[in-house]
Formats: C-alpha cells, sequence, structure tokens
C-alpha cells in the first residue's frame, strides 16, 4: 500500500479495517473515527483518487492501492487550498471532523468537474450552496461549523474557475 | 478467519461452493459494520473486489446487465440514460463516499427492505442473475428474490452475478422520504416506470413492509385504466395513490410510524406518477 | 442607544485584535492532521480495553463465564466484579469543593454484582490490539438475577417529587397567586410539552490512555474540565493530585459530554493498574451512550394568561425531568420562566423522578434548552390567541428588572435584539394567517423565539511570560473544545500587552499548568479573560517598577493607568519605551506574572453579585421553514439570530459558537431523539445511522449579528457565547411550522408523522 507517497508494508489480520490500519497500525491518525459504520464520514480518505469511509474498507483490499489522507495534501509548508480555505473561513471548530471534510471536500471537487450529479442536481452544473451541501453531506459536524465549510468550498471552486 | 481472494468468476463460484459459509464482500459498505461492531465474526470472508467481470456493464440480449459489483458511482454516471429509476435511486444512497464503494449487488444481498435500489428494479421487472458452481445460473426475478426482512433467495453456494434491467422505454420516477435531507435511510420509498409499449406501469415500494414489495393492484388499476393518450384522470390518480398505499404493511420503528408510511406510499405514488405522466405526455407532444 | 452589531464592522478603538476575526491559531494543527486527539497517542507496550455491557436494567450479576474470551490469542485480562482491584467510591458532593461534583454516576465499577442500568460496565477486556479485545468482548457470557426496574419517564411521570433548590439554583417559586390570575384571565393557553432525551453525539467518541508509572499517573483524554479529572481520578485511585497528569490539547468536541467522569476513564485507569500496561480504551459510539449520560426527557406544562392587550396577568412553568438512582444533573427547565416576561404572576416548579437508567448529564445549555422550548412555544400561542404579533407581545412584556425578585439586569437589550433582528430578516413581509404563505407544493412559516443563557465566570489561574525577545507565553490549563481557547486568550494578552498577536503562544490543555476554569457554563472564555488581565496587568506593573528605577527611563514617574501597552511597550503619548528596553537596561531575561482569583474569594463575590444582579447573554431568533404540504417534511430554509453577548473577542469563533447552538437546536427541533425501549431500559437507537444529527442539507445560511455592548460586570465586558446559541432554537421551528401548517406541534422532534 502506498500510504501519501510513501510505501508502507504492513501484515495486518483480514478483519482489520483500512481505518484502523492506518490510525493504530502505520500511526496515520489524520483519518478519524467516529462511529465505524460510515455514518459520520470522519474517517473519509482518498483511495486512487476517490473519496471512500475507510471504516468500511478492509485493509486487505487495498493492497497496492494508493492512499491519501489529510496528511497528504499539503506540499511542504504549503497548505492545499482548502485547508487554507477551511482556516480562513473558519470551516471547524473542535477539529474532529475536519480531516473528513477536507478528503471529501478535495473529491467532491473533482467529482463535480467530472461532470458527476447529485441527488438535487436538475439541469445546470453549477455548484451553487445547494450543491455543495447534498454533496458534503456523508460528513458530519457537530459543532454545526457547515457554514464555514460550505464557505470554503465555495470559495476554492471559485478559484479554481479563474 | 480466513480470507479468500479470488481473482475470478470462476474462482469465486469455486471458493462459495466449498465454503459456503463465507461471507462475500464488495465494497464492504454493509459487511463492515458487522465485523465493526462484532455482530459476527465469519469463519471465512469472500473478497470479491479482484473479480473484474463483476464491475462492468453492458447489454445482453435486449437487458441492460448490471455486474454486482457496479458501485453506485457508475450506474449514476453511464446508466441514467437506460435505467433513470435506478440511477435516481443510487444518487440517494447513503453518502457520496458509500456511492463510491456501494453496489446495487451488496444491496441485494443484504435484503435490507429499506434499502434503495430495491424498488427501481422491482418497477422495471428487473431479474437477478445468481450462479453456483455446480448448479449452475438461476435467473430468478426480483420479485421472488426477497424473503423476508434480510434474507433472500440466493442459497448458500450462490453468488449475485448480475441484476438485468430492460433499458427504460418510458419515464421512470424514484422518491424517497427521509428524516432530514440527506444520509438518510428512508423512511420509506417509491418508484415508477411507465411501460407504454405494453401500456403497464410498474411500481415498487421500499421500507414498507418485511421486504420491497410490488403494489399490484395499483398497477393492475392502471393497466385497466389508464388511457395513455390523455391526460392523468384525477379520480384514477387517487385511487392509484390509494391502491399503492393498501399495497403497503408497515411496522412502526425508530424512524417513523405505520401509518405514517401508508400514507407517504400513496403521496408518493401520486407524486411520481404525475411527474412520471407529465414526462410521457410531453414525450408524446415532442 | 445606538446599537453596533457588527461582524463585518470591528470596533474602531484602542483595541487591535479583540473584536477582529482572527483565524485560530491552532487552524494548521486542525487542518493537516497535525492535532493528535486522545486516542492517537502511542506508548510501547500499549494494551486496549473493551467494555462489556450489562444487558439488564437491574439486577446482580450471577455468574460471568470469561472462557472463551481469555482463549482468544492476545488477550491479556479479563475483569470483573470477582478479580478487578477495587476503586474509592465516588465523593460526596460538595460545594465548598467543586471537583467533588465530577461524577458522572456513584456507581463503583467492577466492585460489585450489583447491575444499576441497561448498559452498564460489567467486564473489561484488555488485549494485545482493539479488535482482539472488542471480539472477545463480544464472548463473555454474563447471567443476572433481574430485579424489578423503573425506567418508563413517560409512565413515572405522575410520580414525580420535587426538586430540591440550591444556592445557584431555585427550583421553583412564586410571585402572587397565578392559578387564580390564569383562571380569571380573559386569553390564555395553557399547554403540556414533551421533550425526549437526546445526545451530545461530539464527533470524537471518548477516549482514554492510561499510564502508571508507579503511583504516578498519566491520562491522554479529551475532556471538558482537567481539573476536576484530575482531582477525580486522585481521589477514586488514593493518589495525591499532584502524582496525576491529565493531557488534553485538543478536545474533538463536548457540548458538556465530556464534563465529568464516566466508566471508560475509571476503568481505563483501572484496567492500567490492574495489567501493568499503559492502557488504551477508545469508546465505540455505542459505547459513549451506554456509558455517558444524556439530556433528559422532560414533560413541561405552560400555561399564560393574558389581558386583551397581550399583557401577562399569569405565567405558570412546571417540568418533571429525571435523575438517575446513581446519580444525575437535576436542570433548571423552568429557569426561563424567572427571567423572560414581566407577568403580573408566577408560579414556577419543577419535579423529578429517579429512575434506573444512566444519570443523565448537562448537554449545551442544560434546563435552557429544552425549558425555552416550551416558554417560547407557548408565547407564540398566546400570541396567535390574541391576534398578536409574536414579536410585539414580547415587546410588551419585556421586563425592566427581574420579574420574580426585581433585581436589576446587568445588561439587556432584548428589545433592540427584536427590533434590528426583524429589519434584518424581513418580518414584515409575514402574512401571520397559518398557511397563508406558499412555494409550490411548499407551506412557508416564518417564526421567532427568544434566546436566553445566565452568565457566569470560573476562576482561573494563568500566568504570563514576556522574554526579552518579545515572546509572549501564556500558561493555563483551558480546554479546546472548538471554541477557540488559546486563539481568543491571545487577542486579549496581545491588546492588553500591546504586542503583536504572532508573538503570543497560548499552552492549554495539560494539568501541569496553572488551573483553569472548566469549558462548561459557558464560562471558560470570561474566567480566563479576567485571570489574563490581573496577570497582564501586573506583568505591567513589574515592567514599569523596572522602569522607574532608571533615572533616564521616559516612563519616570509614571503610573500604569496614565499609560497605553502598544508596540511592544508602555506609552504616555508620544513616550515610552519598549518591554525589550527595560528588559535590557536591568539585565533581565524575561518577566513573568500570574493572575487569578481564588475559589473562596470568588464564590464570595459570586453570591454577593447573585444577590443584586442578573445577568445573561440573550438574543432574538429568526426562522423560515418550509414544509411539505403532502408529505410534513420540514425543512429551514433561512435563519438569522440577533444576539446579545456584551463584548465580542473574535468575531470569527463567535460566530462559530453561536451557529454551532443554533444548528444543535435545529436538530432538536427536528431529527434528534435517544429511544429508550420503555420495558428494557436500553437505548435502541446507540448510533449515527439512527440518532440523526443535522448533516450539510439541513443547515442553510445561518445569520448571526450581535449589538456589541460591553456587559458592565464582566471581565472586557464579555457574556459566555457557548450556549445561548441553542437556547430557543426549538421553540423557533416550532413557531415556523406552526405558521406554515397551522399545527402546534408539543412534543420533540416535529417529525414527519406529527404534521399529517
Amino acid at each position: 500500500m502506498r500510504v501519501n507517497g510513501a510505501a508502507e508494508s504492513l501484515d495486518v489480520e483480514p478483519w482489520v479495517s483500512l481505518l484502523d490500519a492506518l490510525r493504530d497500525r502505520l500511526g496515520v491518525t489524520g483519518p478519524k473515527k467516529g462511529c465505524d459504520q460510515g455514518a459520520c464520514g470522519a474517517c473519509t480518505v482518498l483511495a486512487d483518487g476517490v473519496r471512500i469511509n475507510a471504516c468500511l474498507a478492509l485493509a486487505v483490499q487495498y493492497d497496492g492501492k494508493e492512499i491519501t489522507t489529510i496528511e497528504g495534501l499539503a506540499t511542504g509548508d504549503d497548505l492545499h487550498p482548502l485547508q487554507a480555505a477551511f482556516i480562513r473561513h473558519d470551516g471547524l471548530q473542535c477539529g474532529y471532523c475536519t480531516p473528513g471534510q477536507i478528503c471529501s471536500a478535495v473529491a467532491m471537487l473533482a467529482e463535480h468537474r467530472a461532470g458527476m450529479p447529485s441527488a438535487v442536481t436538475e439541469r445546470s452544473g453549477e455548484l451553487d450552496e445547494a450543491e455543495i451541501r447534498e454533496r458534503m453531506s456523508g460528513n458530519l459536524c457537530r459543532c454545526g461549523a457547515y457554514n464555514g465549510i460550505v464557505d470554503a468550498i465555495k470559495d476554492v471552486a471559485g478559484q479554481e474557475a479563474r | 478467519m480466513d480470507f479468500l481472494r479470488p481473482t475470478t468468476w470462476e474462482e469465486a463460484l469455486a471458493a462459495k461452493a466449498d465454503r459456503p459459509e463465507a461471507v462475500p464482500i464488495q465494497g464492504g459498505t454493509d459487511v463492515m459494520v458487522e465485523l465493526n461492531f462484532d455482530v459476527r465474526r465469519p469463519a471465512a470472508l469472500l473478497d470479491l473486489g479482484q473479480v473484474a467481470e463483476l464491475r462492468a456493464w453492458g447489454m445482453v440480449g435486449g437487458f441492460c446487465r448490471v455486474g454486482a459489483g457496479v458501485p453506485y458511482t457508475t450506474i449514476i454516471e453511464e446508466l441514467g440514460g437506460p435505467l433513470p429509476g435506478l440511477a435516481q435511486a443510487s444518487r440517494t444512497v447513503g453518502s457520496p463516499q458509500i456511492r463510491n464503494r456501494g453496489s446495487v449487488g451488496g444491496n441485494l444481498g443484504a435484503a435490507s427492505p429499506a434499502g434503495d435500489s430495491h424498488p427501481p428494479l422491482l418497477a422495471a421487472d428487473a431479474v437477478v442473475e445468481v450462479e453456483s458452481r455446480d448448479r449452475g445460473v438461476r435467473m430468478v426475478p426480483a420479485t421472488a428474490f426477497y424473503l423476508g426482512v434480510k434474507r433472500s433467495a440466493l442459497e448458500p453456494d450462490e453468488l449475485i452475478r448480475a441484476v438485468h434491467v430492460r433499458p427504460a422505454t418510458g419515464p421512470q420516477y424514484f422518491s424517497k422520504v427521509g428524516t432530514r435531507n440527506a444520509m438518510v435511510i428512508a423512511v420509506c420509498s417509491f418508484a415508477i416506470a411507465l411501460h407504454p409499449g405494453e401500456r403497464r406501469v410498474g411500481t415498487g415500494l421500499g421500507s414498507a413492509a418485511p421486504t420491497p414489495r410490488r403494489a399490484y393492484e395499483a398497477e393492475e388499476l392502471l393497466a385497466r385504466e389508464l388511457d395513455w393518450q390523455a391526460p392523468l384522470d384525477p379520480a384514477l390518480l387517487r385511487r392509484f395513490g390509494e391502491l399503492c398505499a393498501a399495497a403497503a404493511a408497515p411496522i412502526d420503528d425508530v424512524r417513523g410510524t405505520a401509518a405514517y408510511r401508508v400514507h407517504a406510499i400513496g403521496v408518493m405514488a401520486r407524486r411520481t406518477l404525475t411527474w412520471a405522466w407529465n414526462d410521457h405526455l410531453g414525450r408524446r407532444a415532442a | 442607544m445606538t446599537t453596533k452589531y457588527a461582524e463585518t464592522e470591528p470596533r474602531q478603538d484602542a483595541v487591535k485584535h479583540v473584536g477582529r476575526p482572527v483565524d485560530r491559531v491552532d487552524g494548521r494543527a486542525k487542518t493537516t492532521g497535525e492535532a493528535r486527539y486522545a486516542a492517537e497517542h502511542r506508548y510501547p507496550g500499549m494494551a486496549h480495553a473493551a467494555l462489556v455491557h450489562a444487558t439488564v436494567a437491574r439486577g446482580r450479576i450471577e455468574a460471568v463465564d470469561t472462557e472463551a474470551a481469555r482463549a482468544v490469542p492476545g488477550v491479556i485480562e479479563v475483569l470483573t466484579h470477582e478479580n478487578a482491584p477495587a476503586m474509592k467510591p465516588a465523593p460526596k458532593t460538595s460545594l465548598m469543593n467543586l471537583s467533588s461534583l465530577a461524577s458522572g454516576t456513584t456507581v463503583s465499577y467492577l466492585a460489585t454484582d450489583e447491575v444499576h442500568w441497561n448498559g452498564q460496565p460489567v467486564a473489561v477486556v484488555v488485549a494485545e490490539t482493539p479488535e482482539t479485545a472488542r471480539h472477545a468482548a463480544s464472548l463473555v457470557r454474563v447471567a443476572y438475577r433481574e430485579l424489578p426496574a423503573v425506567v418508563d419517564f413517560a409512565a413515572e411521570e405522575p410520580n414525580a417529587s420535587p426538586q430540591k433548590s440550591s444556592v445557584l439554583q431555585p427550583a421553583g417559586g412564586d410571585k402572587g397567586d397565578a392559578v387564580a390570575a390564569l383562571a380569571a384571565a380573559p386569553v390564555s393557553v395553557d399547554l403540556r410539552f414533551t421533550t425526549p432525551p437526546e445526545h451530545h453525539n461530539a464527533m470524537e467518541p471518548h477516549a482514554t490512555i492510561a499510564v502508571w508509572d508507579g503511583d504516578r499517573l498519566t491520562v491522554h483524554e479529551g475532556t471538558q474540565n482537567i481539573a476536576w479529572l484530575r482531582a477525580h481520578l486522585a481521589q477514586r485511585f488514593g493518589i495525591p493530585e499532584r502524582a496525576v497528569r491529565v493531557l488534553s490539547p485538543y478536545v474533538g468536541g463536548g457540548f458538556g459530554g465530556k464534563g465529568f467522569v464516566w466508566a471508560g476513564t475509571l476503568l481505563a485507569v483501572l484496567a492500567a493498574r490492574a495489567t501493568a500496561r499503559p492502557v488504551r480504551l477508545a469508546l465505540t459510539r455505542e459505547g459513549v451512550y451506554r456509558t455517558v449520560g444524556g439530556r433528559t426527557p422532560t414533560v413541561q406544562r405552560v400555561a399564560l394568561g393574558a389581558d386583551g392587550d397581550g399583557d401577562l396577568t399569569a405565567l405558570i412553568h412546571t417540568s418533571v425531568a429525571m435523575t438517575a438512582r446513581i446519580g444525575g444533573m437535576p436542570e433548571g427547565v423552568v429557569s426561563s420562566s424567572r427571567h423572560l416576561y414581566d407577568a403580573a404572576t408566577i408560579h414556577l416548579r419543577q419535579r423529578l423522578v429517579r429512575l434506573d437508567l444512566l444519570a443523565n448529564t448537562a448537554m449545551r445549555a442544560p434546563g435552557d434548552s429544552v425549558g425555552s422550548f416550551a416558554l417560547e412555544s407557548a408565547m407564540d400561542e398566546l400570541a396567535c390567541e390574541l391576534g398578536i404579533d409574536p414579536i410585539e407581545l414580547r415587546r410588551r412584556n419585556e421586563p425592566e428588572r427581574n420579574p420574580m425578585d426585581g433585581k436589576r439586569f446587568t445588561h439587556r437589550m432584548l428589545r433592540e435584539a427584536y427590533e434590528v433582528g426583524a429589519e434584518r430578516f424581513g418580518w414584515r413581509e409575514r402574512d401571520p394567517r397559518p398557511g397563508s404563505m406558499r412555494d409550490g407544493r411548499w407551506l412557508v412559516g416564518m417564526g421567532v423565539a427568544t434566546a436566553y443563557h445566565p452568565s457566569l465566570t470560573m476562576p482561573a489561574d494563568v500566568t504570563v511570560r514576556l522574554a526579552a525577545d518579545g515572546a509572549v507565553v501564556v500558561r493555563c490549563a483551558l480546554q479546546e473544545i472548538g471554541v477557540g481557547a488559546a486563539t481568543v486568550q491571545a487577542q486579549i494578552t496581545a491588546d492588553e500587552l500591546g504586542v503583536p498577536l504572532e508573538a503570543v503562544r497560548v499552552e492549554i490543555g495539560d494539568s501541569e499548568l496553572p488551573a483553569g476554569p472548566g469549558a462548561g457554563g459557558s464560562a471558560q472564555t470570561a474566567g480566563a479573560a479576567a485571570g489574563v488581565l490581573d496577570a497582564c496587568r501586573k506583568l505591567k506593573e513589574s515592567a514599569l517598577a523596572l522602569a522607574r528605577r532608571a533615572p533616564d527611563s521616559p516612563l519616570r514617574g509614571r503610573r500604569l493607568d496614565d499609560l497605553e501597552a502598544r508596540d511592544g511597550g508602555l506609552y504616555h503619548g508620544g513616550r515610552g519605551e519598549t518591554y525589550a528596553a527595560i528588559l535590557a537596561r536591568a539585565g533581565r531575561d524575561h518577566l513573568e506574572a500570574g493572575g487569578g482569583t481564588g475559589m473562596l474569594k470568588f464564590l464570595a463575590k459570586t453570591l454577593n453579585e447573585r444577590r443584586r444582579w442578573v445577568k445573561a447573554a440573550s438574543g432574538a431568533h429568526f426562522c423560515e421553514v418550509r414544509v411539505d404540504r403532502d408529505t410534513g417534511e420540514v425543512r429551514v430554509s433561512r435563519w438569522l439570530g440577533m444576539f446579545d453577548v456584551g463584548r465580542v473577542i473574535n468575531a470569527k469563533t463567535a460566530a462559530g459558537q453561536l451557529r454551532g447552538g443554533i444548528v444543535m437546536g435545529i436538530g432538536m427541533a427536528l431529527t434528534e431523539a435517544t429511544q429508550v425501549d420503555p420495558r428494557t431500559g436500553r437505548i435502541m437507537n446507540p448510533s449515527l445511522s439512527e440518532y440523526h444529527v443535522p448533516v450539510h442539507a439541513d443547515i442553510p445560511r445561518i445569520d448571526v449579528h450581535w449589538l456589541d455592548e460591553p456587559d458592565p460586570t464582566m471581565p472586557l465586558g464579555l457574556l459566555g457565547i457557548g450556549e445561548v446559541g441553542i437556547t430557543g432554537v426549538a421553540a423557533a421551528v416550532a413557531n415556523a411550522v406552526r405558521h406554515a401548517t397551522g399545527k402546534r406541534v408539543l412534543d420533540l422532534p416535529i417529525t414527519l408523522d406529527k404534521l399529517l
């Protein structure tokens, strides 16, 4: 498995989830455990660029795959634009859901660019607030920083459009 | 626990035949919850993730054959044309993360009455292709697939290979009521599929009975009385809603009351038929 | 009075950082994964624990079969009441020792065969990996002799007994004869409300890492009260407080759920002692529901009588809530009714039932969040009865002094909040007739409700150190549960010392630091601010004293009150000098000062103040909903909150706190309920898939604003903001739903079936 660009070799029992493998075996603790059943999104990571719930994936199924976690988004000291935007728009409070929110947002913007519709998509492909909310609904934030998160994503989507 | 990792369909069937107690896992969105919560620790896990055939779809004998491992995301992106009802339902399954991993095969395997893919499959007369090494292929109509809460017609040595659905010849709609706007298990759901060539309308009810089911009497009513050239008769629409509601046999649970579900099925039946009918007339006019 | 409401218009006076929308100082750590939460630390040889929960509500354990669990390879120990080392019993509570309030329950875990609630931990498995511990825990078999249990709140409600008053919280009260006045009132409403149990569901499930080194204990845990946790662990495990170190730099959400000490914490420490290994016990989400208390359910009656003009002649508010036989916090459910309306007569009572359930605990605005639902719904219904605009009804009954006892308000701007809020929200567009506003299949409704939360502070010890190179370090064992604890104290320090914000580092989250206030009761920021102000003043005094010793110092002969702290030093007009210059001349490399109030002095001051004043954060909620006329689905489509929260320190984090309260209130209004099986006392939906908190798609843009008027009695004039946001929210939603549909929903949450 490659985690954030580095090859990691790991011997785990078949029942170990990708999330537990990352957090407890590799010490990659950016992905968080909030529910262990895909209901909160705190564990969201990118597997070959696709967002998944790491708690609902078996580590052994990801043999040879490229996993990107929140730790892998910044380039040196330069934050990923979404990381910077989350800080700027205060799209966080306690910070526990934040890595999942940001990973999810990275993939969400890519999905939207690729033309993927959502449950609220009617005709236009514009990434308005309703679209962002629908597409981010797999990531709970109990602190209620939703407005700031939507603002951060809108901000970055706008930068990309320019 | 053994971890079986076939790379071809034949190997998968052999593994399942040899180890019928092995629990198949594809995207993991159902099985992993049970593993994480130690609801069960099966003697063996059968990982179907390497079986490439399961992740493909194609046209076979006039049917759209959707591999059991095709994720919802692919259905949304690629099958909105031929399977609009299923694609609509797929957009509402869990979260985007779950849609990237979860599949119709998994939904069928779990046979939860709340599974979002069941109503559109029922409305569109889907057939489930299951197979075992020793007894070969069986084609099970969706209507015969669901046997009870989390029980299906799948035999222990069988695996789900694909679902076969005829490409839509008329409008299809899916509707779902939940307690919140997204990330929600349906309080109840409803799908409709118009089959204008056969002058027939298919229905599917979700979370409204121990198994997903069709509203046969409602379908028969429309087959008998629907004038396919004319605007919808409001009285007929109302009776359709009533018969769909009558087909429901729900329970009270943490998500909603039985009485509410019956009511909502009626509402969604009327709504989806109205939408579908508007499309139908629009298409004829165009 | 001029009103400055200023998320976007910071105050333009002497302050430089306070009031501004400053980015969080820990934003980078939290957005890069660098921030480590309790479960994320690793120790050599660390073992993992998992709990076995009782499956009966009350009874005795007859037998525990741990054989299968012990047989699992990797299992180190299975602790039960038969073999676990003893813990000391929970302390008797005393107001003279506030940390004695820290017990979540009074149960001595694994000490007896008694089961007190369905879900109580009855065994702990310790294993080499978390998966092994969890799996082995599922193999422990426990046989019980069941005893009769009282678990059905609704059935017990008629048997409630009167709640006792405390110094801080009166349980009832009367002003005149409200019963007679109600009977005589020309217009009245008399309504019965219910609210369900709820759970905090902080995103981080509770986790503890316990490490013993001889008789010294180190604990990593996300807690809202480091000082209480340390004192409690010392007491339960019979070691001095100084032998306990609690590390809690990041807390993944609290909302009250991490304010007290619960089973998981104690059992992690116990397991570490029993196995002589560092032990991590990370609760599953279900484990949190089973072992950490939630909000009490309530039944409330609010009856209001008014004359034809809408002047209140009678206000009756009574409540029944729960505690458990094994502990729990009696809530001040009717508290808002003591303060909000100038009724001629008032009758308030609170009663309690004691159940064989897990103890309830504080959850965001205990008492006020549920009490305001009933009171503010009833006010709206009365407005409907009277045919008066609900804002106008509130305006007419706005008191000049506290209605129950005539005490003065330190600060009260509800009239202004409504006035400005209504203008911004567009309240004028509201057609008061129910069901009159439509948008396609959606019925549109607009509702208002008042937010109100009493303000208090807690004492904090703070040290501030200023080095010759300009670096400032503030030290206080604060808890960062998302409020921006370090950020706001850095802002205050920078302004007080006149140094750049970047020069200030605030160290928090460690019991080795000077003791901080808990993050509860919306009291942390004000309490810490008082300590910071005190320490900064003393530090400047020291700097000035040093400077005055030098014959050539421009500060010679000056008093601190004549000086301005700016540009890294102290100045009088254009004359002054930098701290660096003062330190260099004196040959010192730093200055340090400590601030804070002792507990006794603090209590005396608090009680003295309470005799004279009533102070609170307050506000006006404006809510717009859309209700599907056929399915009853409710969507909150617009929200505006206009608050009076005194001085705002950080416009960014303050807005986040207020919005967060509103979001949680929307959940309370529409979806949230912990479902307790009335036969077995078992929670039936202990998961985020069955307990529905709001998701992104449920939350519209929430406009929050504040009237930026400092409270004269609070440090920097700030009023705590963590809880006021949620108060009144459920009522605002219910009132908007009433307007949209004509239906008054009295029982939370407002689910689909209640609107048909």
